[in-house]
């Protein structure tokens, strides 16, 4: 019997040499450690006029495991700072107005759009998802998702299914996605369509308030295929389908009540001794459901190189609100490791159908009403470049500058006396400026 | 080559990835029909069909029986290139049909390097031996490959001939190569375990499809020459890594014919290895 102690290293090496005709060289093989993929990236976001500023640091981190199974983290901070839109209409006078939480007053310039400047918040943001084949061809994957605000808590979770045929050159997916997001805003839920009160002392409840929380509940279903269009080409369809129900309504948002001739704010005097609005404004109310049916497609094709996505978003919903979606990328690549990605975006919706400029004194009074400008008949425009560079060990940095347009109408049928030819949307620009970094751990 | 065939070019020029793909496919068009066992008129056929006359070999096929009759002797009888004859008696088709002793007694006279006469550059054969390069002939052309890529390109590249392959260097910012070895019992493309290869080469022994089972037993189709049966508890893979693809070809080959004792030889010799067994049990 051959002796296993006996080594044959040395003598086996001096024949390969002597088979091969070159000397030995090294041997560097070593287990595969799992490593980490992460993409990292500061944003700036900012509006102008002061209004609202996020500063957002994130990072997608994602681990292969091998076989195709892999775990996908993402970790996000927002810090949000900043004014945004109450929903009441500019005025010929200063108007004043009772803050969320009921206790403190904020006026408005004559001739301003009124903004509520106590708008702060620091969000945290958490998501796991872990995806795996199922059997030959199938993919399984499932996530859990978590995010805190000092007014919101969401929970979600979500599972998908994909299916390779045609030699894995379509792909049918399936994904499935449920969230409850919990709602407690400052100084309680307004009551719908309730006045907005004075402003109340340390020790007193703010009028019109109606329990301290909510929740909504959101189910999401998409069906998608993506089909390989030759070496060159691929092209993605997904239809979407989302049910909301709960509390959809936006707590810090009023409506102007105004005169039904004139359409000037209708003037109240507050309680003595007190400080508060000096108009009639009445907390917005939405319905408790919304039903969304969206269409996708995307086409990505590669010039030799360069490579041209284009995508075309529709939605329609139950409230009305129906949006068109055009976005474009091309990637450019350019030098040894560089790319230029210009890209442009167009976003077109129409109102949802209890949108208001405002609401009109003495008449009936409507069940829905919302004077939120993202519900309006509005249009935006995005224009951006992102430049990338790819480093020698394989990671990429990357910048964004892009900038944002939008802009909406108050739709004719709601205008009364004055405000018509006279309206203010609350438009405004904004710039978004993006770092990134991705790296291997 | 018996199996999927690639290679892998880092490498952003389109006329640089076309020339070593043709440097790698002239060598693995050339080294397949010099020494397949399967085709009528090359050199393994001339030797094969010499009825016990010498036959005279080129300067590369008596390198490889050099090498061969090295390996025979470091591996005191295991690795044997004329051990192929066994395969009249042994069928592995996964069917269940076990030859008689006295059919492998039968053939074992035919069987054995030693029963050779070999003088660089004449060998000959007993009538009825039977040499096979299967054994190498394969990592040898990975070798050749690389080399044979290398000599054309700068760049990385990956040579991959069915599961046996080499580097020719890391790629681009140091980065490993990073290679799957097939799972015994996963579905189609999964891999068991993840290597990350810098330099060098890998070669897997062993076989998923091919065995005999027998009494509820699965035989493996590894052959102890010397003896004319399975050998015992042989490992379902074994995968070496080394600095060429033939020294961990012939290393993984020997693990096999070690049996119960892969682990401790391939240790013993202190190279990197992966081994997949069949659960205790199966």
């Amino acid at each position: 019997m051959a002796n296993n102690d006996t080594k044959i290293g040395a003598a086996l090496t001096a024949a390969t040499c002597g088979l091969l005709g070159i000397a030995p060289s090294t041997s560097v093989a070593s287990d595969a450690a799992p490593a980490w993929d992460v993409d990292s990236a500061f944003l700036y976001y900012g509006e102008s006029d002061g209004r609202v500023q996020d500063l957002s640091l994130s990072a997608h981190a994602t681990r292969d495991f091998g076989d195709e199974r892999t775990l996908g983290l993402d970790v996000s901070v927002d810090s949000l700072t900043g004014a945004s839109p109450n929903g009441a209409i500019a005025s010929d006078g200063p108007q004043t107005f009772t803050s969320p939480s009921g206790r403190k007053t904020y006026d408005t310039p004559a001739g301003d759009i009124p903004l509520d400047e106590s708008f702060l918040d620091t969000r945290f943001a958490v998501n796991g998802n872990w995806s795996q084949p199922l059997a030959r061809l199938y993919t399984i994957s499932a996530g859990l998702g978590f995010s805190s605000e000092y007014d919101y808590q969401h929970i979600g979770a979500n599972v998908g299914l994909t299916r390779d045929f045609n030699q894995r050159n379509t792909t049918l997916s399936f994904a499935l996605a449920y969230a409850n997001d919990t709602i407690k805003p400052v100084g309680g839920l307004p009551l719908p369509l309730a006045q907005m009160g004075d402003a109340v002392g340390e020790d007193q409840s703010p009028a019109n308030r109606a329990g301290d929380s909510d929740s909504k509940n959101v189910l999401d279903v998409l069906l998608g295929v993506t089909q390989v269009l030759g070496r060159h080409s691929v092209l993605r369809v997904n239809l979407s389908y989302s049910d909301s129900s709960g509390y959809l309504t936006d707590p810090y948002k009023i409506l102007s009540v105004v005169d039904p001739v004139t359409g000037e704010p209708i003037a109240r005097t507050p309680a003595p001794g007190t400080s508060g609005p000096v108009n009639v404004y009445l907390f917005e109310n939405r319905p408790d459901s919304r039903r969304k049916e969206a269409l996708y497609a995307e086409l990505r094709h590669d010039f030799s190189g360069k490579v041209l996505q284009v995508g075309y978003r529709y939605s329609t919903d139950d409230w009305d609100v129906d949006s068109h979606t055009l976005e474009s990328r091309l990637r450019l690549p350019f030098g040894e490791s560089s790319y230029l990605e210009p890209h442009v975006r167009y976003y077109q919706q129409t109102a949802a159908s209890f949108y208001r400029y405002s609401l009109a004194n003495l008449a009936p009074a409507p069940e829905f009403a919302s004077a939120d400008a993202r519900l309006s008949d509005m249009s935006a425009v995005t224009v951006g470049l992102k430049y990338g560079r790819e480093t020698a060990g394989g990671n990429e940095w990357n910048a964004r500058l892009e900038f944002y347009q939008q802009k909406a109408k108050a739709p004719g049928e709601f205008l009364i006396g004055n405000q018509v030819g006279n309206t203010q949307m609350p438009d405004f620009n904004a710039v978004i400026l993006q770092f990134g970094y991705h790296f291997k751990l | 080559m018996g199996g999927p065939c690639e290679v892998l070019v880092e490498t952003e020029h389109e006329h640089e990835a076309r020339q070593v793909a043709e440097a790698v496919c002239a060598a693995a068009a050339r080294i397949e029909s010099k020494y397949s066992r399967y085709l009528p008129d090359n050199i393994v056929a001339r030797i094969n069909s010499g009825m016990g006359a010498p036959t005279t070999v080129d300067d590369e096929t008596a390198n490889l029986l050099d090498f061969a009759a090295q390996v025979h002797q470091l591996s005191e009888g295991l690795f044997d290139i004329t051990s192929g004859v066994l395969r009249r008696a042994w069928t592995f088709d996964g069917s269940g049909r076990v030859p008689r002793p006295e059919d492998i007694a039968a053939l074992l006279p035919m069987v054995g390097w030693s029963k050779a006469r070999w003088v660089r550059p004449t060998l000959t054969l007993l009538p009825g031996m039977q040499i096979d390069f299967g054994g190498i002939a394969k990592e040898y052309a990975v070798d050749q490959a690389a080399q044979a890529a290398a000599s054309v390109s700068a760049s990385a590249v990956l040579v991959n001939f069915g599961g046996d392959l080499a580097v020719t260097r890391a790629r681009h910012g140091d980065q490993a190569w990073r290679v799957g070895i097939e799972g015994i019992d996963a579905h189609e493309g999964a891999a068991a375990r993840l290597v990350d290869l810098s330099a060098g080469a890998l070669a897997t022994s062993g076989d998923t499809y091919r065995y005999i089972k027998s009494g509820g037993h699965r035989l493996p189709h590894i052959l102890d020459p010397r003896s004319g049966w399975p050998v015992s508890d042989a490992p379902r893979t074994v995968t070496v890594a080394a600095p060429s693809c033939t020294q961990a070809g012939t290393l993984s080959t020997l693990a096999m014919l070690k049996g119960a004792g892969a682990e401790a030889f391939l240790e013993s010799e202190g190279v990197r290895f992966w081994i997949q067994r069949d659960p205790a049990g199966s």
